[in-house]
């Protein structure tokens, strides 16, 4: 589904960001990507739908070749590809609705979307997007109103009003608490086994890691180190990974 | 005992001279003695005497009131042509949406035309388009494109270029991108600059008058050579409650458009 | 099927306000004698105005308004730098944080506010008609108007300081100008430098104006010319006028950069 072939970054000042990456992703996988900061984990998921454009490699997603593709053929490519991130991205002083619809841009002509009349069908697929969220109550509070969890599942809606096959989850929950993080963990999972999206998260915390992915990649410093089961991955993989030993910073942990 | 580091407090001495020493310079320079200031409470005191009470008379409110109402409509005018012109030339000029180059160099124009003070536009227009209101509206509009416009585009440099990621990431044009993105947050901004330069503008649509281009000026300093100065009087108090009164609604709808509606569900 | 949540209903102020502006719109473009064909034919006039405009006459201009332009700028020194003082010790007043008198707070905040209300140049012709023509109604003049601005801009941020300070001052047993003073007075004092940098630079513009009314300054020559059509001698003043403000905005913000 998503294929990595020699995918190397290299930005501009001369930072090494991903080095030479060869990475296989099926349709229906549910990933989770760790390493320390600044080893290329955004950079590898900004490069599925080429928000970071390789220097060296090609990424491709069902066959189709993002790396190169024209202006047109990428915002096809991404009109199916859904992100969501750590600051949620919302436009604060729109409405959830208006938020989600957004999500629809790539399809709605544009003076429909200026004048607000958006398509019946459009409309229908933000509030079932938002229902699948269990947040369609909302639909007409103001963005900037809503809690950091509530904000990210507004964020999940507004890429499954897309219809993605992709879902690319850029450190999702690194801004919330424990509690919330795994409803919003929670979410991605239901929707990468119920409608078998193909789901590629960052994640920082290592426990996270292990309690929702079933498939665990590793980066360091740019390099693919770790490619495997979750169930296989042990402290010592982690500690690999990082290049150092575990920290309590390294852990979500319970509420108290 | 630590001390402020010593070249800033030499910057300090060094301003505080420059500050006492331009003063005295520009008041010798420009004859004002202590003579003068003193006798001044006493020259002001017998101006505001002679102005009350007021000519209220039913001529002098006929003459004064359409005059009043045209610096209104002068300064509204002028403000929607600024708003409406400054609104696409703000984003040719903020540096997060247009190219560099493009961008300077319309902040570069923009610079040019707010550096016109409204009255020198006028005395530009006066030849052009004879005296009365459209010589003020036009003096007005083309300044306030200058100033709304270097406002807006500071606004929009301003803002949160997330969303904007979210927008493009999901395969969206950067028409969408702008539309989406860009004008949802910086929208309530520039709404209340555009109704706080209504409210400058309203003083300068009063002053233009003096230089006949429409508004109450024209009949303040008629009034004031004829040595009316009932007349005067009324012409400043009707003034004052018009630009009170359009300061006070106008900052009651900024303040609602910043704080914006809130919902709860 | 979904159950779909109430819309709330249209805000009043966009549903019923903005067709209201609108209208308003129209109305004072028709008032105020908006023309697009008479417009179109009096843009064939613009060459009265664009040939002198472009064909500046330096000579005349230095050799005839040097005098004019450096009073100019004498008042715009003399007014900004007594008005902003003046103003002062009145934001102070001004602002609930450090007066908490109700009454006296009302009483000056009205003051402000109603110096604000009257335009620079009306204040000019009042007091030429007070002290007699000559820059020295200009320099009241624009006191009045820079009296207003700084009041205003500083009783806001005073407004907005962090009281904390100044209850400590208080608790500590000063009494109430001596934790002013000490405790508010510096928190404002950057903003009151940039603010009084910035009306420094109004006045300048501002005092172009004043001669217009017989307030000294260019503003005379200006207009005499201008009657004249001579606008070949007006640019090359309001250039040099123009020069003068950049040098103002240049040093002012070097000195912004020093001092914050």
């Amino acid at each position: 589904m998503i294929k990595f072939e020699n995918v190397g970054v290299v930005y501009p000042g001369g930072v090494k960001a991903l080095d030479n990456i060869n990475l296989e992703i099926n349709e229906g996988d549910f990933v989770i990507i760790v390493g320390l900061s600044g080893a290329g984990k955004s950079t590898l998921l900004r490069s599925i739908n080429n928000l970071v454009k390789p220097t060296d490699g090609d990424v491709f997603v069902d066959g189709k070749n993002v790396t190169n593709a024209s202006k047109k053929e990428l915002k096809q490519i991404r009109s199916d590809i859904g992100m969501i991130f750590q600051t949620f991205n919302l436009v604060n002083r729109s409405n959830v609705l208006k938020n989600v619809l957004t999500g629809r841009l790539s399809q709605v002509s544009t003076i429909r979307s200026i004048t607000g009349l958006w398509p019946k069908e459009d409309k229908q697929i933000a509030f079932e997007s938002l229902e699948r969220v269990e947040i369609l109550e909302k639909a007409y509070v103001r963005g900037s109103n809503l809690s950091g969890g509530q904000q990210q599942r507004v964020g999940i809606a507004r890429a499954l009003a897309q219809k993605p096959t992709v879902m690319l989850a850029d450190e999702p929950v690194a801004s919330l608490d424990p509690v919330t993080s795994r409803v919003v963990m929670s979410y991605l999972k239901k929707i990468n086994q119920e409608l078998g999206i193909t789901t590629i998260v960052n994640l920082h915390f290592l426990d996270l890691a292990k309690e929702f992915g079933t498939r665990l990649i590793g980066l360091r410093e740019g390099n693919l180190v770790y490619d495997g089961s979750v169930d296989d991955v042990s402290d010592a993989d982690f500690e690999n990974i990082y290049g150092r030993s575990i920290k309590s910073s390294d852990l979500i942990g319970e509420d108290d | 005992m630590p001390q402020q580091p010593v070249q800033q407090r030499i910057l300090k001495y060094t301003i505080t001279a420059l500050i006492v020493i331009g003063s005295i310079w520009s008041a010798s320079g420009l004859e004002i003695t202590l003579e003068k200031i003193l006798k001044a409470p006493e020259q002001i005191a017998i101006l505001v005497g002679a102005m009350f009470p007021l000519d209220l008379s039913s001529e002098a409110i006929e003459r004064i009131l359409p005059k009043v109402a045209e610096s209104l409509f002068i300064a509204w005018a002028g403000t929607v042509i600024g708003a409406v012109f400054s609104f696409p030339i703000s984003f040719l000029a903020a540096n997060n949406v247009a190219v560099n180059y493009l961008s300077e160099t319309t902040k570069q124009i923009l610079n040019g035309i707010r550096a016109f003070p409204e009255l020198i536009l006028a005395f530009v227009f006066l030849p052009i388009t004879g005296l009365g209101a459209l010589t003020g509206t036009l003096a007005i509009g083309i300044h306030s494109i200058g100033t709304l416009g270097k406002l807006s585009s500071e606004v929009i440099e301003g803002i949160d270029e997330g969303p904007l990621e979210a927008i493009k990431s999901s395969g969206g044009s950067k028409i969408n991108e702008l539309l989406f993105g860009v004008v949802p947050q910086v929208m309530p901004t520039i709404t209340s600059y555009w109704l706080y330069r209504f409210e400058i503008n309203l003083r300068a649509s009063a002053v233009l008058g003096v230089v006949g281009a429409g508004g109450v000026g024209a009949e303040l300093i008629n009034q004031l050579r004829f040595r009316d100065f009932p007349r005067a009087g009324t012409v400043l108090v009707a003034t004052v409650v018009l630009v009170l009164t359009v300061d006070t609604i106008s900052a009651a709808i900024r303040r609602r458009i910043i704080k914006g509606r809130s919902i709860k569900v | 099927m979904i159950n779909l949540p109430k819309k709330p209903p249209p805000s009043l102020m966009v549903f019923a306000g903005i067709p209201t502006a609108v209208l308003f719109s129209y109305y004072c473009f028709f008032k105020v004698g908006f023309n697009l064909t008479d417009f179109k034919e009096n843009l064939e006039n613009r060459y009265l105005v664009t040939d002198p405009l472009f064909n500046p006459k330096w000579s005349w201009a230095i050799e005839n308004a040097s005098e004019a332009l450096v009073e100019t700028i004498q008042i715009a020194i003399l007014a900004s730098v007594v008005g902003c003082f003046v103003a002062l010790p009145l934001s102070f007043y001004a602002s609930q944080t450090t007066n908490q008198n109700k009454i006296s707070y009302f009483l000056y905040k009205s003051f402000l506010n109603l110096v604000r209300t009257i335009p620079d140049l009306f204040w000019a012709m009042m007091f030429t008609v007070a002290v007699g023509l000559g820059p020295f109604a200009g320099v009241l003049a624009l006191v009045m108007f820079s009296l207003a601005i700084m009041g205003k801009l500083l009783s806001e941020t005073i407004d907005s300081i962090d009281p904390g300070p100044l209850e400590a001052a208080k608790s500590s047993g000063a009494s109430h100008n001596q934790s002013v003073f000490t405790s508010a007075l510096p928190q404002v004092l950057p903003n009151f430098t940039a603010y009084f940098l910035y009306i420094f630079e109004l006045c300048i513009r501002a005092s172009v104006i004043l001669g217009l009314v017989g307030a000294g300054g260019v503003g005379r020559i200006i207009e005499t010319q201008r009657i004249f059509l001579r606008f070949d001698r007006i640019s090359p003043i309001i250039v040099l006028i123009l020069l003068v403000v950049i040098l103002i905005e240049q040093f002012s913000v070097w000195l912004r950069r020093r001092i914050l």
